[in-house]
C-alpha cells in the first residue's frame, strides 16, 4: 500500500526520485495557507504549540493578576493587618515568579515548533530539488534556488517565533486583563479597555498600510546602492582609463538619495505612533473613573491601584514590534516561492513500454525542431543529419546559435516540438530514461568540482579501485598533476579544497568519463583559454577520449574541427553547412577565411594538407 | 608622508589606529552641518524624559489625594495636570524621534557621498589591495551601523534623564527602599552582559551551522548533473539530512539560551515586588509609606526596566558603531599617489619613452629596475612573457592606474607626471582582457567615454569592428540592455562593443590587452579584423596571446622578469632559437598549422 502511493506521488510530481511516502504532498497541491498550516499541525507539533497557548495565557494571568494582588496588600496593611505581610511577600513571590515561567517554557515550546518547521522544510524542499528532472535544473538559477533553500525557509521559522508568538501574546494580554476586569469589577469599567482595543486595533491596519510603501522603497533603494556601487569598482580599471569618475558618482547619489528620503518618510510616519499616547491617555481616564469610584466608596484604594495595573498590561500590545506583521507577510510571500519551485513539473514522460537496450551509438536527427517549453522563440529548426557509431562531431557556431540546446535533445533533456531523434534507428522517447541517461555522458563547460577527494570526484559513488582511477587519469593526461598535489589522489578539492584550473578539472571531468565509458560523450569544451600551458595535454586527452565512441564536441580549437569525422555548422538555429573538413573548405567561402586567417596559408595549401 | 599610507584597512582583527579622542574630534566635525537639528533633538529628548518621568509622581499625587480624602477640586487639577503631561509627553517624544530620525538619515547620506567620491579618486592599488565587496560593505553598511549608533547614542541620553528623574523622588520619599531597589541594579547589569557574551557565541555557531547547510544544498545544485548521472541521489541525501539535523540542534540550543534574558529580568523583578511588598508593608503599618507611594515605586519599576537594559546593552553595541566609523573614516584617508600637472597635451604624436622606470607593487619586491623602452609613433608592439614578467604593470603604469616609484615615463618628450590626468586618460584608449560592460543599453556602453557621440557615430563604429549586423539581429537592436554578468550578448559580441567603444574614444594611443577566453572561430575572425582597423594608424602596444597578433606586429618585446631578454619581428625571433623560441612552443605553438597537422598523426594512431 505504502509502495503504490510512493510511486503514485511519485508519477504526479514528475519526480526522478523520492524516499518514502510524501506527507506534504497533497498540502502543495492545495495552496500555500494549507500547506503552511500542514507543517504547523505536523505530527508533536500541534501539542507542542498547545501548550505554548496555555503557557501564554497563564504567563499573561499572572502577570496582569499580580497588580490586584498588591493592591489587595496595599488595602490590608491600611487597615493595619501587619500579619498579612508574610502570607502577602510570598503569594506575590510566587505569582511574580509564575509569569516569567510561564513565558520561558512558552518560548520554549515555540521555539521547538519553529525550529523543527524550518528543519522539515528544508529537507521536503531538498528532496523535491533532489527528484526533479535535469531540464528542471537546467532552467534554474541556482543564486534563486538558493535563496529559497536559505530564505524562504528561515522566514517560516521567523513566523512562528516571534511573529506568531508576538502577535499572539499582544492578543491574549487585550483580553486577560479584560476577563479579570469583568469577574473582579464593576462590569461597566471593561468598557474602558475594550474601546481602547477597537481604536487601537483600527489604528494599527491604517498605520501599517502606510508604513508598508516607504518601507519597501527603503529596502529597494539599498539593493540599489550595493548593485550600484559594485558595478562601480568591479569596473574601476574602464572608469579610470576613461576618466569617467563624475559619471559613477552622480549614480551612486541618485540610489542613495532615494534611500534617504524613505528612510525619513517612514521615519516620519513611526515618530508618530498613536498608540503610545492612546495608552497613557487611557490609563489616565482609568485612574480618573476608578477615583471617582472610589470617592462613591465602590473602590477601594488598592482596588484603584490593581485597576490601574491591569490596564497597565495594554502597554504589552502597543510596545509589540510592527516587525511581526511584516514577518508574517515575509512568511508567506515566502512560502509562495517555495510552493512555486516544489510544484514545478518537469516536461519529460517515461513512456508507457520503455526499451532498454545496449546502445551502439548511431544517431539520427529528423526534420527536429525545437523552442524552449513556454517560449516561442524556435532556438532549432529543421535539424537534419547522420552520425554513425565511434565518429567523432564538431559542432561550431556563434553563441546562441544552438550547439549546446542540440546536445541536450540527445540525451532526452527536453523533447523535441516536431521531427524526431533516433538512436540506433530508435525514437529516442522509445527508451527507458534510465537506460538512456546511463550511456549517454555529459562533460559541461565549466566542470563542477565536489568538495572530496579528487579519487572521489573521479569515480563518484561508482565502486572502483584506485588502480582503475590512475590508469583512468593516465588516459586522461591527469595523472601527473594530480601526483604533484600534497596529498596525490586523496587530496581534498573544490570549494573547501585545493582550486583545480580549468584545464584540470576538464581532465578530470575526462577521467571520470573512462570510469563510466559511456557509448556518446558529449563534450562542451568552449570555454577554453587560448594559451594555456597545458594545451597539449588537453588536447591529447580529448583525443583519447573520443576514441571508441560517438562523440559530439561543442568546440572551438580548430585542430579538433579539423580532425572530426563529421562539423555541423549552425546558424541562428540552422544548419547552414555540415560535412567533412575538405569539403567544407572547398563549399564554404566563411569556413575557408577562418583557417585562412588564422594560419594565413592560402586555400591550396590548406588543401593539400588534407592529402 | 609615508609611501603607501593605506592604513587602516586591514582584516577584521585591525588594530585601532585612530586614538579616541581624533575619533571624537572627528565624529563631532560630521555633526556640524547638522547642529540645528542636533539641539532639536537634545531639548526635546531632555523634555520628553521629563515628561514621562513625572509622570509616576502625578500618578501618586492622585491616588495619595484619594487617601487623605480631601478636597475633590485639587483631584480635578492634578488628573488635568496628567493628562496635558502625557500629551506633551507625547508631543515631546514625537519630535524628538522625527527629527533625530532625519538628522541620522542625512548624516549618513552625506557620509556615504563623501566617502564614495572619495574611494573613486583612488588609484588602483587601493582595488587590488581591498576586495570591492569591502568596500561597498564598508561604504553602504557601516554607514548605516554607525547611524544606528548614534540613534543609541540619543536614546541613552534619554536613559540617563529617565532614571535621573524617576530615582530622585523615590530616594526622597523612601531612602531604604530605593536602597534595596539599587540593590539589584548591579545584578541586572552583570546579567545582561554575560548573557551577551554567550548568545554572541551561540549566535556564531548558529550561524556557522547554517551556513553549512547552505552551502551543502548550493553544492548539490551545483553538481546535480553528475549526482544524476551518477545516481547518486540517495547518498547525497543521506549526508544532507545529518548536516540539516545538527544545524537543527545547534540553532535549537541557540534559541533557547536567547529566550532566556527577559524571563529572567523579569524573575528578578518578581524578587523585586515581593521585597516591595514586604517593606512597603511594614512601612504602611508604620504610616511611614501610602498606598500612593507603593503604586509610585511599581510604576518606577516598570519605567525603569527599558532605560536600564538600554544601558547595560549600550557599549558593545556602540563599539560597534564607532568600528563602523573607524573604517569609513579610513577609507576616506587613503590617499592616492598618482601625481599630475596641469600640462595639456594638445595632440599627441604617440612616441613613447620609458627611461630607467623603476616600480613595485609592494615594498622590497621591485618589478622594474632602470627599464627603458622607446615605441615610436604609430608604431605597433606587442609584448610577450610568462606570467609576472611585467607586462600589463607596463600597460597599467602607462595609464596612470599605477604611481612608479623612480625614472620617468614620457610622452613626446613630456613626463607624463606634468600632465593633467584627465585629459591624458581620454587620449589613451585601453581595451581590457575581459570586455567590462555597464548595465545599461549597448549603444550608452558604447558612447561612454564619448558623451556627445551621435547614433550615427556609433554605427560608424560598430560597422569599423565588424559590423553591425548582428546589433540588428537583436529585437531592440542598439537599445538592448545588458545585464550586468548577463547572457543576453556572448563573449565576442561584448569584445566587439568594447572595440566600437574605444573607436568613438579615437585616442591617440592604444593599449590592448588580449583576451584568452577562446571565443567560436567567426567571432574570431571578426575580432581579429576588428583588432586590425582599431590598430590603425595609433601607436599600439598589444600584450599578445594570439599567433595571428605576434606575426602581424611590428616589434615584439620579450619579457622576463622585468627586463628585455628579446627584441625583433616574429620571424627573426624565431630563427634565434632563444627564449622566444622557447615562449613559443609553450604558449603560441598549439595555435600553429604545424600543430594541427601533427594532432592528425595522434588521431590517425587512435583511430586505427
Amino acid at each position: 500500500m505504502k509502495a503504490e502511493v510512493i510511486e503514485e506521488q511519485k508519477i504526479q510530481n514528475n519526480s526522478e526520485f523520492s524516499l518514502g511516502v510524501d506527507d506534504f504532498f497533497k498540502a502543495r497541491q492545495k495552496g500555500v495557507r494549507i500547506w503552511i498550516m500542514k507543517h504547523i499541525l505536523y505530527k508533536s507539533n500541534k501539542y507542542i504549540l498547545a501548550l505554548f497557548f496555555i503557557l501564554v495565557i497563564l504567563a499573561s494571568y499572572f502577570g496582569s493578576i499580580l497588580f490586584v494582588i498588591i493592591g489587595k496588600a496595599v488595602d490590608a496593611f491600611s487597615t493595619g493587618h501587619s500579619d498579612l505581610i508574610i502570607n502577602y511577600t510570598i503569594i506575590v513571590l510566587l505569582v511574580g515568579l509564575g509569569a516569567p515561567i510561564s513565558g520561558l517554557l512558552s518560548r520554549t515550546f515555540r521555539e521547538i515548533v519553529a525550529q523543527k518547521i524550518e528543519r522539515d522544510t528544508r529537507r521536503e524542499f531538498y528532496l523535491n530539488l533532489l527528484g526533479k528532472s535535469q531540464s528542471f535544473h537546467d532552467n534554474q538559477r541556482i543564486g534563486d534556488i538558493m535563496a529559497r533553500a536559505t530564505n524562504d525557509v528561515r522566514f517560516l521559522n521567523f513566523l512562528i517565533s516571534p511573529a506568531i508568538g508576538m502577535l499572539f501574546d499582544a492578543a491574549v494580554n487585550l483580553i486577560v486583563p479584560m476577563y479579570l476586569i469583568i469577574v473582579g469589577y464593576p462590569l461597566e469599567l471593561v468598557i474602558i479597555p475594550v474601546v481602547f482595543s477597537v481604536i487601537f486595533i483600527a489604528y494599527l491596519r491604517k498605520f501599517l498600510k502606510k508604513l508598508a510603501p516607504p518601507s519597501l522603497s527603503r529596502r529597494i533603494a539599498f539593493g540599489e546602492m550595493n548593485t550600484v556601487l559594485n558595478e562601480s569598482f568591479d569596473g574601476i580599471e574602464i572608469v579610470k582609463s576613461m576618466a569617467q569618475e563624475e559619471q559613477n558618482v552622480e549614480k551612486y547619489k541618485d540610489s542613495a538619495m532615494s534611500y534617504r528620503d524613505a528612510g525619513i518618510e517612514a521615519g516620519d510616519i513611526q515618530a508618530k505612533y498613536l498608540p503610545i499616547l492612546l495608552l497613557s491617555l487611557t490609563i489616565t481616564l482609568g485612574l480618573t473613573i476608578s477615583v471617582f469610584y472610589n470617592k462613591a466608596g465602590v473602590l477601594t484604594v488598592g482596588q484603584v491601584l490593581g485597576f490601574i495595573g491591569l490596564l497597565l498590561r495594554l502597554r504589552f500590545p502597543v510596545n509589540a514590534s510592527n516587525r511581526a506583521f511584516m514577518m508574517v507577510q515575509e512568511a508567506i510571500i515566502g512560502a509562495g516561492r517555495l510552493l512555486e519551485t516544489m510544484n514545478a513539473k518537469s516536461e519529460i514522460f517515461n513512456n508507457d513500454d520503455p526499451i532498454s537496450k545496449k546502445i551502439e551509438g548511431n544517431v539520427t536527427f529528423e526534420n527536429v525542431n525545437f523552442s524552449y517549453p513556454g517560449t516561442q522563440n524556435k532556438v532549432l529548426k529543421n535539424i537534419n543529419f547522420e552520425v554513425s557509431k565511434g565518429q567523432t562531431i564538431a559542432i561550431v557556431g556563434t553563441t546562441g546559435s544552438g550547439k549546446t540546446t542540440l546536445t541536450k535533445l540527445i540525451s532526452r533533456l527536453y523533447d523535441v516540438n516536431n521531427g524526431r531523434i533516433l538512436i540506433d534507428g530508435i525514437d529516442i522517447r522509445n527508451y527507458s530514461l534510465q537506460s538512456l541517461r546511463d550511456q549517454i555522458a555529459y562533460i559541461e563547460q565549466d566542470i563542477f568540482i565536489f568538495s572530496d577527494s579528487i579519487f572521489d570526484n573521479i569515480s563518484f559513488g561508482r565502486d572502483t579501485s584506485m588502480e582503475q582511477v590512475i590508469a583512468v587519469s593516465q588516459e586522461a593526461q591527469a595523472h601527473e598533476f594530480i601526483n604533484d598535489l600534497p596529498e596525490k589522489y586523496d587530496t581534498e578539492v573544490g570549494e573547501r579544497g585545493v582550486q583545480l584550473s580549468g584545464g584540470e578539472r576538464q581532465r578530470v571531468a575526462i577521467a571520470r568519463a573512462f570510469i563510466t565509458d559511456p557509448k556518446i560523450l558529449i563534450l562542451d569544451d568552449s570555454s577554453s583559454a587560448i594559451d594555456s600551458e597545458t594545451e597539449e595535454r588537453i588536447q591529447e586527452a580529448i583525443f583519447r577520449i573520443l576514441h571508441g565512441r560517438t562523440t559530439f564536441i561543442i568546440t572551438h580549437r580548430l585542430s579538433q574541427i579539423r580532425w572530426a569525422d563529421l562539423i555541423i555548422v549552425l546558424k541562428h538555429g540552422e544548419i547552414v553547412n555540415q560535412g567533412s573538413h575538405e569539403y567544407l573548405l572547398k563549399n564554404s567561402p566563411e569556413y575557408q577565411k577562418i583557417f585562412v586567417k588564422r594560419f594565413d596559408k592560402t586555400l591550396n595549401e590548406l588543401l593539400e594538407g588534407e592529402n | 608622508m609615508s609611501k603607501m599610507g593605506y592604513f587602516g584597512l586591514g582584516e577584521e582583527g585591525y588594530d585601532r589606529i585612530y586614538k579616541d579622542r581624533e575619533l571624537f574630534v572627528r565624529i563631532v566635525k560630521l555633526f556640524k552641518p547638522h547642529r540645528r537639528s542636533m539641539l532639536i533633538v537634545i531639548i526635546f529628548l531632555t523634555l520628553s524624559s521629563i515628561t514621562y518621568g513625572l509622570t509616576p509622581l502625578i500618578m501618586r499625587s492622585i491616588i495619595r489625594q484619594l487617601e487623605s480624602k480631601s478636597n475633590p477640586y485639587f483631584l480635578i487639577i492634578f488628573i488635568g495636570n496628567a493628562f496635558i503631561l502625557n500629551s506633551l509627553g507625547y508631543l515631546f517624544n514625537y519630535v524628538n524621534r522625527r527629527q533625530g530620525n532625519r538628522m541620522v538619515y542625512r548624516l549618513c547620506y552625506n557620509l556615504r557621498r563623501q566617502t564614495n567620491m572619495r574611494v573613486l579618486e583612488q588609484d588602483l592599488s587601493f582595488f587590488d589591495k581591498y576586495p570591492t565587496g569591502r568596500i561597498v560593505s564598508r561604504i553602504n553598511s557601516d554607514g548605516q551601523k554607525f547611524g544606528g549608533s548614534v540613534t543609541m547614542f540619543t536614546e541613552l541620553i534619554t536613559a540617563f534623564l529617565t532614571l535621573f528623574i524617576v530615582i530622585i523622588p523615590l530616594i526622597i520619599i523612601s531612602p531604604i527602599l530605593t536602597g534595596v531597589f539599587m540593590a539589584l541594579v548591579p545584578l541586572v547589569f552583570i546579567f545582561t552582559l554575560s548573557f551577551r557574551k554567550v548568545s554572541r557565541k551561540k549566535s556564531m555557531y548558529g550561524q556557522r551551522s547554517l551556513a553549512q547547510v547552505n552551502a551543502f544544498v548550493q553544492e548539490s545544485m551545483a553538481g546535480i548533473q553528475i549526482i544524476k548521472n551518477f545516481r547518486q541521489e540517495k547518498t547525497q541525501f543521506e549526508a544532507f539530512q545529518a548536516i540539516n539535523n545538527q544545524s537543527f540542534k545547534v540553532n535549537m540550543s541557540r534559541a533557547l539560551f536567547l529566550n532566556i534574558l527577559f524571563p529572567s529580568l523579569d524573575l528578578i523583578i518578581a524578587v523585586l515586588y515581593a521585597i516591595l511588598v514586604f517593606f512597603g508593608g511594614n512601612f504602611i503599618i508604620q504610616g511611614v509609606l501610602s498606598g500612593a507611594d507603593i503604586y509610585l515605586f511599581l510604576q518606577s519599576s516598570l519605567i525603569l526596566f527599558q532605560p536600564l537594559l538600554q544601558i547595560a546593552g549600550f557599549w558593545s553595541e556602540f563599539q560597534e558603531g564607532l568600528a563602523a566609523a573607524e573604517r569609513i573614516f579610513a577609507l576616506q584617508d587613503s590617499q592616492s599617489y598618482i601625481k599630475q600637472g596641469n600640462f595639456v597635451l594638445e595632440e599627441i604624436q604617440g612616441k613613447i619613452e620609458f627611461k630607467n622606470l623603476g616600480f613595485e607593487y609592494v615594498p622590497g619586491k621591485p618589478v622594474f629596475k632602470k627599464f627603458n623602452l622607446v615605441i615610436q609613433p604609430g608604431e605597433t608592439v606587442a609584448i610577450v612573457g610568462h606570467t609576472g614578467a611585467g607586462k600589463s604593470s607596463l600597460t597599467k603604469i602607462l595609464l596612470r592606474l599605477y604611481e612608479f616609484q623612480s625614472g620617468d615615463v614620457q610622452i613626446d618628450g613630456h613626463s607624463i607626471r606634468d600632465i593633467s590626468l584627465r585629459e591624458f586618460r581620454q587620449r589613451i584608449g585601453f581595451i581590457p582582457q575581459t570586455p567590462f560592460l555597464w548595465a545599461d543599453t549597448i549603444e550608452n556602453n558604447i558612447t561612454y567615454g564619448a558623451l556627445n557621440a551621435t547614433r550615427d557615430d556609433v554605427l560608424w563604429a560598430l560597422r569599423q569592428s565588424g559590423g553591425t549586423e548582428w546589433v540588428e539581429n537583436l529585437d531592440e537592436g542598439l537599445n538592448t540592455f545588458i545585464l550586468e554578468r548577463g547572457k543576453v550578448l556572448s563573449m565576442g559580441q561584448r569584445q566587439l562593443i568594447v572595440f566600437a567603444r574605444v573607436l568613438l574614444q579615437n585616442p591617440s594611443i592604444l593599449i590592448l590587452d588580449e583576451a584568452t577566453a577562446s571565443v567560436d572561430p567567426f567571432t574570431e575572425i571578426q575580432i581579429q579584423e576588428a583588432m586590425e582597423h582599431v590598430m590603425e594608424g595609433r601607436t599600439t602596444i598589444v600584450i599578445a596571446h594570439r599567433l595571428t597578433t605576434v606575426r602581424n606586429v611590428d616589434r615584439i618585446i620579450v619579457l622576463d622578469h622585468g627586463m628585455i631578454v628579446e627584441e625583433g619581428n616574429h620571424r627573426e625571433l624565431l630563427n634565434k632559437d632563444g627564449y622566444y623560441a622557447r615562449l613559443y612552443n609553450t604558449y603560441f605553438k598549439h595555435q600553429s598549422y604545424e600543430f594541427m597537422e601533427e594532432m592528425k598523426s595522434k588521431r590517425m594512431q587512435e583511430t586505427s
